[in-house]
């Protein structure tokens, strides 16, 4: 792994991190390959997003129906608008997934502004990502929150 | 504290297509509540397939004030004691889930129990000798709640020795958890893969009423139906239509008519579904490799009626809502006058194939999620009406919907799917049950 420049990795999720920030979902679902998927399972060390629950499992037929949703105006729950602050660190390359995809994992720390009251989520990310002629795509986003568990309040964007 | 409010206040505050804010609002209403309503009813506490292995225990509240576990023992038998140490009072497992290996131990002093709550063991109980302290009486036991019921697997308790047995107040509601579990090919379902647990920031009744208010999907879920539907056709030709996020959405979506056609059956204590010979999950693939499973358990007639009963929610008042026909169930769990747990628990058809189950999980990921896109935006405008009944340019909120067109069978009040029907049930319930006679 010698020859992957981890400084581009970071920029890449950093980036990433930015358009949910905003957030703009047209642009962040272009981070994806057209396989991609985003997983926020519900349970410590979740091995399956079809036989156990989860928060969300999206590939990007559902990225698309979320981004149209998003911006409907008659979504009441999207009246509010919501900004978020990613911070990530702890940044490792962690080897290759089975289908050769790099896999990269972080800790996140996200302060959502929602309804007039800012909300905090952690936890770690695992990024699977595929080289691309310019860069990186994202095959796989997994999100664990620190507590899968507990009783969740409404969450209306990609963490 | 204890609050007063006369009988006739109380009674006031329900009229025949009006109720007033307090209900919603008034913490002392909220603390009657989990007193007369919570505290009488069969409260569902969880599913005997929670608890497989002996020792097993599930923990829960039947109400803010009433932790409770449901264990199973040596015997096999389940037990619904209250979490609590007979001794000081602490409570015996903090864990949702677990094993208790041989006891229960208090994690204070060391009291231990069995897991029918029967008290073994003392340390140094030499100091009790000649104190008049008798370790053989049964209060000296985790207490159990005052009955406790299991219908197919459904476990259900009562803080009320006066409540008649469950299936009695379950009366013809139970048609639907019969019709859960005949869904399976054996005739048996287990809770599998998982729950959700989602955090409401207002009045537990709510959801009740959301339930089947049959009025509210076209409106509230509009945005995600269409959304949905404007992605599907803007699909090339070529591309695949067919995925089951869309058979799961789009019905929320459906017409007034189609809804007033499903119909709503209200029962005594509160109970109702709506839907029957139709809802919006009749028009669910059915799985080639299911049905042969089914056509081989029942027979295909019997398999073609197991069908046909297709609900949409079915509520046991006040803490179990089922969906039959997508095999998971919500369990509503009050907290303060303005907050309430949701739970989504899923089901495996035993005997069935696991596509059966992932459609299970896939539905209560799409729909009961949190993160979704469909509750989300109910419990908006339940937050909402919490925040706008403050208000003081009304008292009152109004269900006058079909009033007086409702047709009293033998055992049931049946009406339009559109109709207020299930609120008229609701809240006769609630005034029998505040009125503390509710099983006189």
């Amino acid at each position: 792994m010698s020859d992957i420049d981890i400084r581009a990795i970071e920029d890449f999720l950093y980036r990433e991190a930015a358009l949910l920030d905003r957030p703009d979902l047209d642009s962040w679902m272009q981070l994806f390959t057209e396989d991609g998927t985003y997983w926020m399972p519900a349970a410590e060390d979740q091995t399956d997003p079809l036989n156990h629950i989860s928060h969300m499992y999206d590939d990007r037929v559902m990225m698309e129906i979320r981004r149209r949703n998003f911006v409907h105006p008659r979504a009441s729950s999207k009246d509010s608008g919501v900004r978020a602050s990613h911070l990530i660190g702890n940044i490792r390359l962690a080897g290759k997934t089975d289908r050769g995809d790099l896999k990269v994992t972080s800790n996140f720390h996200v302060v959502l502004w929602y309804r007039d009251e800012q909300r905090v989520y952690a936890g770690t990310y695992e990024h699977h990502l595929v080289a691309t002629g310019d860069g990186w795509a994202i095959r796989h986003k997994r999100v664990n929150l620190i507590n899968p568990e507990a009783p969740q309040r409404t969450l209306i964007i990609y963490l | 504290m204890r609050t007063t409010i006369s009988h006739e206040e109380l009674d006031s505050l329900v009229e025949p297509t009006r109720l007033h804010k307090r209900l919603y609002t008034d913490p002392d209403i909220f603390e009657l509540e989990m007193e007369r309503i919570w505290g009488q009813a069969w409260i569902f506490i969880g599913h005997e397939s929670q608890v497989p292995k002996v020792g097993d225990y599930f923990a829960t509240n039947i109400t803010h004030k009433a932790p409770v576990i449901m264990v199973r023992d040596k015997e096999g038998k389940v037990h619904v004691l209250h979490n609590r140490c007979a001794h000081k009072g602490a409570k015996l497992v903090e864990n949702r889930q677990g094993n208790v290996r041989g006891a229960f131990r208090c994690p204070y002093h060391g009291w231990s129990y069995k897991h029918d709550g029967t008290l073994i063991k003392i340390p140094n109980e030499a100091g009790y000798e000649g104190t008049g302290f008798d370790i053989n009486d049964t209060c000296n036991n985790m207490q159990p709640v005052a009955q406790m019921g299991s219908y197919r697997g459904f476990v259900f308790a009562t803080l009320s020795a006066d409540a008649p047995d469950l299936k009695t107040w379950l009366g013809g509601a139970i048609d639907c958890l019969d019709n859960l579990c005949d869904r399976s090919p054996e005739g048996e379902v287990e809770v599998a893969g998982g729950v959700l647990r989602y955090e409401h920031e207002c009045n537990w009744k709510f959801i009740l009423e959301n339930l089947n208010d049959t009025m509210h999907p076209m409106v509230v879920h509009q945005s995600v139906v269409q959304a949905a539907k404007d992605y599907i056709d803007s699909l090339p030709a070529s591309a695949t239509r067919e995925r089951s996020e869309a058979e799961i959405i789009l019905p929320f979506g459906s017409s007034y008519e189609n809804f007033e056609e499903s119909g709503i059956t209200g029962f005594p204590y509160g109970h109702h579904y709506d839907g029957g010979k139709t809802s919006i999950h009749a028009k669910y693939t059915v799985m080639p490799a299911y049905h042969e499973a089914m056509v081989k358990a029942y027979g295909e007639e019997r398999t073609r009626d197991i069908y046909s009963f297709n609900t949409h929610n079915t509520l046991y008042y006040p803490s179990l809502t089922i969906k039959t026909a997508v095999q998971n169930i919500r369990v509503v769990r009050p907290i303060a006058v303005d907050r309430f747990v949701v739970e989504t628990w899923s089901f495996r058809l035993k005997g069935a194939p696991e596509e059966m189950l992932q459609r299970t999980l896939l539905y209560s990921r799409l729909i009961n999620s949190s993160a979704g896109m469909v509750g989300p935006d109910d419990l908006e405008v339940y937050r909402r009406t919490q925040e706008g009944l403050e208000s003081t340019a009304s008292d009152w909120v109004e269900f006058h919907r079909q009033y007086g067109k409702d047709e009293q069978q033998a055992d049931r009040v049946v009406g339009g799917g559109t109709g207020d029907l299930d609120m008229r049930t609701q809240y006769k319930a609630w005034k029998a049950y505040m009125s503390g006679e509710v099983f006189a």
